[in-house]
C-alpha cells in the first residue's frame, strides 16, 4: 500500500468512527505539480485525499481556522514542528488533535519541476529516488535529489516529532549539515553591507504581506504592522516602511519561527526571507543563549 | 549638506526614574547637547521595539531607551522585561544592518542627573562618529 492509500483509509476510518469531526489534508491542486489544503468532513471526501512528493504547503496555519473542532491531520516533519510550537503557545489544543505523522525525505520544488519539464506536465508519480514526468507523450525521469526543496536538503526532521499514529518508512537520517552557514557569511560583512543588502531586497517588496498570511505563528488577529490598503506608506512602497515591516516581522517571529520557510516560498519576488528565519532560528537555539522555555519575546 | 552631521536622538524615558534623572539634570543646569528629543514613557518595559523601528524608519539616528537600575523598577520587573527584548532586538537590528550602538539601553535614577546628561552626551559623540543611519536615501 502506498502512503496514499493508507491515509485515505485511516482517514475515512476515523471520520466514520467519530473520533474527528475533519481531516485536513492535501488535493489534488490546479495541475499535477500542485496541491493545495483540503478539508474533508466525510468517509466519501477523503477518497480525494493525495499524498506525492510535492505536498509543499505546511498545514499547519490551516488548522488554526479549525482550532474549535476535533481535527484529524496529516503532518510531514517540518510542520509538525510548528504545530508543536502552536501547541506551546497555546494557540491549538493537542486532545483535539489527531495526527498522523508522515515520514519525508524531502519534497519536490514544482517550479523547478516545471522548469526541468520543459511543457506542460500531464503527469507526474514518484517512483523510489526517482519523479517521473510527462508531458504529452514523452516521459522522463530525474533524480529526486537535484530537485528537492531548498529547506528540505538540510532537514533534521524527516520524521515528525509528534504524532498519534505514523505512516511511511523510516527515512534514514541525513548527514549533519550546518543549516546556519549562510547566517554566519552574512553576519561577516559590515554592518553598512548588511544595510545595502537589506535595502535591495526589500526595494522589490510590493507589501503583499503573502509571508505574513502563510505563516503558521503569524496567529494575532490584529496585526499592528499591516498597513491599511489607503495608507500612504503601502501605496507608495515607502522603502523605510517595508524596512521595518520586515525587521518587525523577523522581531515578532523570534523564538516562535520554526523554519518552515514558507514565507521565502510565496514570495512573489523572492526576496530571500528563509535568511530571516535561520537568523531567528539560530539566535533561538540552546547553545547560543537562549534557555529551555523561551517562547519568544514577552 | 554642508552644515556638520547633528545626530537626533529619541529617548524614551521611564516615568519614574529616567526621566526624573533628566528633570534634575535640568534643574541642576547640567550640561548636555541638544540632540536628545524626549518622550516619557511609563515603564521601560512599556517600550514596544516597533517604537524603534518607527523611530529609525521616521528620520532618527538613534535611540536612547532609559530606565530604573535593575532592582529599582517601579513595577517590579518591568526593567527586565526591558532589557530581554532589547537584547533580543539589537541582536536582529545588527543583522539587519542597522549598527547595535545606535540603539541603546542606560539605567538612570532620578536623583543622577549628571549620570543622565554623560549618557546622552556620550551617545551623541558616538553617532557623530557612526554618521547619518540614511535608512531613506539608501533604499
Amino acid at each position: 500500500m502506498t502512503i496514499e492509500t493508507e491515509l485515505r483509509a485511516r482517514a475515512s476510518a476515523l471520520l466514520a468512527a467519530g473520533t474527528i469531526d475533519i481531516f485536513l489534508g492535501y488535493r489534488q491542486g490546479s495541475n499535477p505539480l500542485r496541491v493545495a489544503p483540503f478539508v474533508a468532513r466525510t468517509p466519501a471526501e477523503a477518497e480525494r485525499l493525495v499524498w506525492n512528493a510535492v505536498c509543499v504547503p505546511n498545514l499547519a496555519g490551516a488548522l488554526q481556522k479549525h482550532a474549535a473542532r476535533r481535527v484529524g491531520v496529516a503532518l510531514k516533519g517540518c510542520d509538525a514542528r510548528s504545530v508543536s510550537q502552536l501547541l506551546r503557545q497555546n494557540q491549538l489544543q493537542r486532545e483535539r488533535l489527531h495526527i498522523i505523522g508522515v515520514t519525508c525525505a524531502g519534497m519536490a520544488d514544482p517550479e523547478q519541476l516545471a522548469a526541468v519539464a520543459a511543457g506542460p506536465v500531464s503527469g507526474f508519480e514518484a517512483d523510489g529516488d526517482e519523479l517521473v514526468l510527462t508531458v504529452g507523450s514523452a516521459v522522463t525521469r530525474h533524480a529526486r535529489d537535484g530537485l528537492l526543496l531548498t529547506k528540505c536538503a538540510t532537514c533534521t526532521s524527516h520524521t515528525p516529532e509528534l504524532y498519534d499514529e505514523l505512516l511511511g518508512a523510516p527515512v534514514a537520517a541525513a548527514p549533519a549539515v550546518d543549516r546556519f552557514a549562510t547566517v554566519r557569511a552574512f553576519e561577516a560583512l559590515d554592518a553598512p553591507a548588511r544595510l545595502a543588502f537589506w535595502s535591495e531586497q526589500f526595494s522589490k517588496c510590493t507589501l503583499c504581506y503573502a509571508c505574513q498570511t502563510v505563516c503558521p505563528l503569524c496567529y494575532c488577529k490584529q496585526c499592528p504592522l499591516t498597513l491599511p490598503r489607503d495608507d500612504p506608506r503601502r501605496q507608495t512602497r515607502e522603502p523605510t516602511s517595508v524596512f521595518s515591516y520586515h525587521l518587525m516581522r523577523a522581531a515578532h517571529l523570534a523564538g516562535r519561527c520554526t523554519g518552515c520557510d514558507e514565507c521565502e516560498r510565496v514570495c512573489p519576488e523572492e526576496i530571500p526571507l528563509s535568511l530571516i528565519c535561520r537568523k531567528n532560528e539560530h539566535d533561538a537555539l540552546p547553545a547560543h543563549g537562549a534557555t529551555e522555555d523561551d517562547r519568544g519575546p514577552r | 549638506m554642508s552644515e556638520a552631521f547633528e545626530p537626533k536622538i529619541l529617548g524614551l524615558l521611564c516615568s519614574w526614574c529616567a526621566y526624573g534623572g533628566a528633570d534634575t539634570a535640568g534643574v541642576s543646569r547640567a550640561q548636555y547637547p541638544a540632540n536628545i528629543r524626549i518622550v516619557r514613557v511609563m515603564c521601560s518595559g512599556r517600550v514596544d521595539p516597533l517604537f524603534i523601528a518607527r523611530a529609525f524608519e521616521n528620520g532618527a539616528d538613534g535611540v536612547l531607551v532609559a530606565g530604573c537600575h535593575s532592582g529599582d523598577c517601579h513595577y517590579i520587573s518591568g526593567n527586565s522585561y526591558a532589557t530581554d527584548r532589547f537584547t533580543a532586538f539589537s541582536g536582529l537590528l545588527d543583522f539587519f544592518g542597522i549598527d547595535r550602538r545606535r540603539l541603546k539601553l542606560a539605567w538612570v535614577s532620578a536623583s543622577e542627573g549628571t549620570r543622565f546628561a554623560s549618557v546622552v552626551a556620550e551617545m551623541t559623540e558616538e553617532l557623530r562618529a557612526l554618521g547619518p543611519l540614511r535608512l531613506k536615501v539608501q533604499s
